[in-house]
């Protein structure tokens, strides 16, 4: 009876979600558009809603999750033969379907001013009586409003910070991350998300770093030192990814990192160990380079790097340099300049 | 519209010839975003809301887009220099003007390929407005987790101004970190990025903040756009501050504390006003707050009130709105530090300091039997400055700075006026041995200044009406003596030739007598009413007995439940018994 039940309720959902779509592409590429009026628009948007929170609570479910993603193939299959330059809408897509649903109104020419009034109304030219549609109205004119904000505010962030866009998207992916760990017992599929999430940045690197840190930074609640431990793993799996981190990020940041989790202290040290060992004197420029060419980790770097560990995490300094000089003596224990990578990081160190 | 009408309107507009002005600006903000161009944007913000304003005007009156574009045909380009500028469209009045003008061009049916060309552009840079997204890794990677963009900008605005708020919090400026450069840069640099977020409810705390902050550092505090836009805002009403940052704002921006204080004035002497309604306006505004907490406010304060009760020296409204204030001020104050006289003389500098600790001692203080010799002493202190003062002008007749003491003596005790009060009240039971100081007072309180020197003989009238009171009230037989009474009524008609009474002592003179004295309800209620209805002062009449009872429902007051009923008993007899146009029954 309780499977009836249910199925009979997922019949409904994919239904649902398979009319949201049709809806979507409507929305995108019909003159039909020219004839929605508020309402219709505002209940769009309901529906729109209906499909992140379908979205938000079967992401982690593979079964439900295909099925949906099935019926969206279906769906999507159909609409592309009603309208050609239909794009076809993902399960990821479902996520965000109000985004989606605004950006292909606001692209259809159909579009009638009435409802763009609604969508850039402001305070000031909003009447008393308009408590109806409440979240749809002036829409467009609030997501202008922060993102300016944003854009002015930006500057004033101090240097040594992540960022507060890293912050937030570090945050969200702690959460997910959170939710996806407590709704799956297999850690490859998390692993999979996790990859796939990070995957984006690709392309754009040097945002991945900030987002990392900010995620391991975060202090919000006890659910995320499961997603942190996670990602630590997750990092120290990925030399690539950790090595690229230690480069990018200040030192500051990775000072903090290394104070608050064990494991990316060991790992930190550990690398500043490798890149030191990989250095090579130059006599012609009388400096230590790195022997990757590429590397942008210089000898200066490097002691910046310790000096701003030692600060965060003051019992390091004596264990670090014990370790130094056994190798300054592995080296053949001359104090001159230029002859032991070692020699020449504690003294710098020592200054 | 014929052609010759166009170009007129087109000669006469001031956007046509604003216009070049504006895109240029437009174009330069654009091009660069550096801190110069960024304080040229907030200092011209507002003339920028007001072109705006106008522009909007303009496109509604106009009846078609083609003929707008005739008129003015830089208006395309400028709204879409624009639109891209981030600190414009951070501005709530501006980025809806910017989008209100945008969708007043589209053209429901447009008649020709201008027209449809317009629609195609207005609706490419809304949709690019809302849509775009500066970030791609960050759209990406919201896409992924399932965040919706509204949601993500949001969060990012807040944090941004907590940590904003955060880095100026930990931020102290001091001597010994002068050569490193202090903090107080930073914070002009805050104060001047949010001149475009006034009005934004997200940036509202990073506002509080900035505003409370110390400035240790004379070089740079806040920016002065940050504190005229501010001013501004609070003018239009638009302004989410909480308490505290409201209190800042008035110790940071002159014009705003003007403002507050005159708008509190005017509330609280409209006509409709009562006494009851100003203790609750008063407390209300935020102002006795702000007064206690910041020497200076208090200071600007009070000179207003100063300057406003030179020219109102007999508006019983006004005196009373300085004393609620006064009154609120200390309850305040006393929140905040044990009063000491030398801490009283930093917010009254001109004051006599001898009166200071006497009468901002409240009356309900002091032992009751204690109040008839504390009040005689200071009757006899002020008198003993006045007649000092107004000697020393007889001899010579430019003697400002006397006249400015007695001033300074008067305006005290206007602001304390709850001793006048007591006063009043105590001459009903005193006898005719010692009301001599106390009548001195309560004139002088009346009458500041002894123009002609007209003081003699005020004291004169002022004792005949407290000896018609005196035995009006004391009679024992129920029977009103007509004669008496009326030319007890006859004091309070004016009279041109000679320096009359105000009408306000003889009033709280005969309401007092009619509460405190022993004469039956019935007789004090119907000796009232006649003199309240054959004077005409019934507004009067009321506002005294209002305030009176505000006086006795304050904490510690002396007065039993017999007073309360007089008063309710004597408010209902002049509220129905003394309207001008009903008829009397006990005309006589």
């Amino acid at each position: 009876m309780g499977c009836e039940c249910g199925q009979r309720h997922m019949e409904a959902v994919l239904k649902n979600v398979g009319c949201t779509v049709e809806l979507l592409a409507v929305a995108a590429h019909s003159g039909v558009v020219n004839e929605w009026d508020e309402q219709t628009v505002t209940r769009a948007f309901h529906w729109a809603r209906y499909c992140e929170h379908i979205y938000s609570r079967f992401h982690g479910n593979p079964v439900i999750r295909g099925v949906l993603e099935k019926q969206l193939q279906l769906t999507n299959h159909r609409l592309k033969e009603a309208f050609p330059e239909y794009n076809a809408v993902s399960f990821l897509d479902l996520g965000r379907c109000q985004d989606l649903l605004l950006l292909w109104l606001l692209n259809n020419s159909a579009l009638p001013i009435s409802i763009m009034k609604m969508l850039f109304e402001t305070k000031a030219s909003a009447d008393s009586t308009s408590s109806d549609y409440e979240d749809v109205r002036g829409l467009c004119n609030q997501i202008i409003q922060c993102k300016s904000a944003c854009t002015v505010l930006r500057p004033l962030l101090g240097v040594p910070s992540v960022g507060a866009d890293a912050e937030v998207q570090g945050e969200m992916l702690m959460e997910r991350l959170g939710s996806a760990l407590s709704q799956s017992s297999d850690p490859r599929r998390v692993e999979d998300f996790l990859s796939s999430v990070l995957q984006e940045f690709e392309v754009a690197a040097e945002h991945l770093c900030p987002v990392i840190a900010a995620a391991l930074l975060t202090t919000d609640s006890a659910v995320q030192t499961a997603s942190q431990d996670f990602l630590l793993d997750w990092l120290q799996s990925r030399r690539g990814v950790l090595q690229h981190v230690c480069t990018a990020l200040p030192s500051k940041v990775l000072a903090d990192l290394a104070e608050r989790h064990q494991k990316f202290r060991d790992a930190f040290c550990k690398l500043l160990k490798k890149w030191a060992s990989e250095m090579e004197y130059r006599v012609t420029e009388g400096e230590w380079v790195h022997a990757a060419t590429n590397s942008a980790v210089s000898f200066q770097k490097m002691t910046e790097h310790y000096l701003t560990l030692f600060e965060a995490c003051p019992s390091l300094r004596t264990e670090v340099e014990d370790e130094l000089n056994a190798q300054r003596i592995a080296d053949g224990d001359f104090d001159v300049r230029g002859l032991s990578v070692w020699g020449d990081i504690l003294l710098a160190l020592r200054k | 519209m014929t052609e010759l009408q166009v170009q007129q309107a087109t000669a006469h507009s001031p956007n046509v010839q604003q216009m070049p002005f504006w895109l240029e600006k437009a174009i330069a903000w654009g091009h660069t975003d550096t801190t110069h161009t960024r304080n040229d944007i907030s200092l011209h913000l507002k003339r920028l809301r007001d072109f705006l304003q106008q522009l909007l005007s303009e496109i509604s009156s106009v009846s078609s887009t083609t003929e707008t574009l005739n008129r003015l045909p830089l208006l395309g380009q400028l709204l879409g220099q624009l639109c891209w500028n981030p600190h414009v469209t951070a501005e709530g009045a501006s980025r809806g003007l910017l989008l209100q003008c945008l969708l007043a061009l589209y053209s429901e049916h447009p008649s020709n390929a201008v027209e449809r060309k317009a629609n195609q552009w207005i609706q490419k840079v809304l949709c690019h407005l809302a849509t775009d997204e500066e970030d791609g890794a960050a759209v990406g990677l919201m896409k992924h987790l399932g965040v919706p963009t509204k949601e993500y900008h949001l969060k990012v605005l807040k944090k941004m101004v907590t940590r904003i708020q955060e880095s100026i919090g930990n931020s102290r400026c001091s001597v010994s970190s002068t050569n490193k450069g202090c903090s107080c840069g930073s914070i002009w640099a805050a104060s001047e990025a949010c001149v475009p977020l006034i009005t934004c409810p997200e940036a509202s705390p990073l506002i509080g903040a900035l505003l409370q902050q110390q400035m240790t550092c004379i070089r740079e505090g806040l920016s002065e756009n940050f504190l005229d836009a501010l001013h501004s805002a609070y003018l239009r009403c638009d302004l989410l501050l909480d308490e505290q940052a409201v209190v800042s704002l008035w110790y940071q921006s002159l014009p705003s504390l003007e403002e507050a204080v005159l708008n509190l004035l005017e509330s609280a002497t409209t006509a409709g006003s009562t006494p009851s309604k100003v203790e609750e306006q008063v407390p209300k505004s935020l102002l006795p707050k702000a007064c206690a907490q910041h020497c200076s406010v208090f200071l600007v304060v009070n000179d207003i009130f100063r300057t406003v009760l030179k020219q109102n020296e007999r508006n019983e409204r006004v005196k009373n709105v300085f004393q609620t204030f006064t009154k609120c001020f200390f309850m305040e104050l006393s929140r905040l530090q044990p009063q000491t006289s030398a801490s009283l003389k930093a917010f009254f500098p001109q004051s006599p300091p001898s009166l200071l600790i006497p009468l901002f001692t409240m009356p309900s203080e002091m032992p009751q039997e204690s109040l008839k010799n504390h009040l005689i002493w200071v009757s006899s202190s002020l008198q003993r400055l006045t007649e000092e003062e107004e000697d020393e002008e007889d001899s010579d007749s430019s003697n400002i700075r006397g006249n400015h003491k007695v001033f300074e003596a008067w305006f005290l005790l206007v602001q304390c006026g709850y001793w006048v009060q007591v006063v009043v009240q105590l001459l009903v039971t005193s006898g005719p041995e010692d009301c001599g100081p106390l009548l001195w007072l309560l004139t002088f309180y009346h009458h500041p200044t002894n123009r002609w020197h007209h003081r003699a003989s005020q004291l004169v009238q002022a004792k005949a009406a407290w000896d018609h009171l005196y035995s009006l009230f004391s009679i024992e037989a129920h029977l009103l003596p007509a004669d008496h009474l009326q030319s007890f009524i006859s004091l309070l008609a004016p009279k041109p030739q000679q320096p009359s009474l105000a009408p306000s002592l003889t009033l709280s003179l005969l309401v007092n007598f009619a509460t405190f004295g022993q004469l039956p309800q019935s007789i004090s209620a119907e000796i009232t009413q006649k003199v309240v209805h054959q004077s005409g002062l019934q507004d009067e009449a009321t506002r005294v007995l209002s305030s009176l009872r505000l006086r006795l429902n304050d904490r510690g007051s002396f007065a039993n439940d017999r007073v309360h009923l007089r008063i309710e008993e004597l408010h209902n007899t002049i509220k129905n018994k003394c309207k001008p146009d009903a008829p009397s029954q006990t005309d006589t």
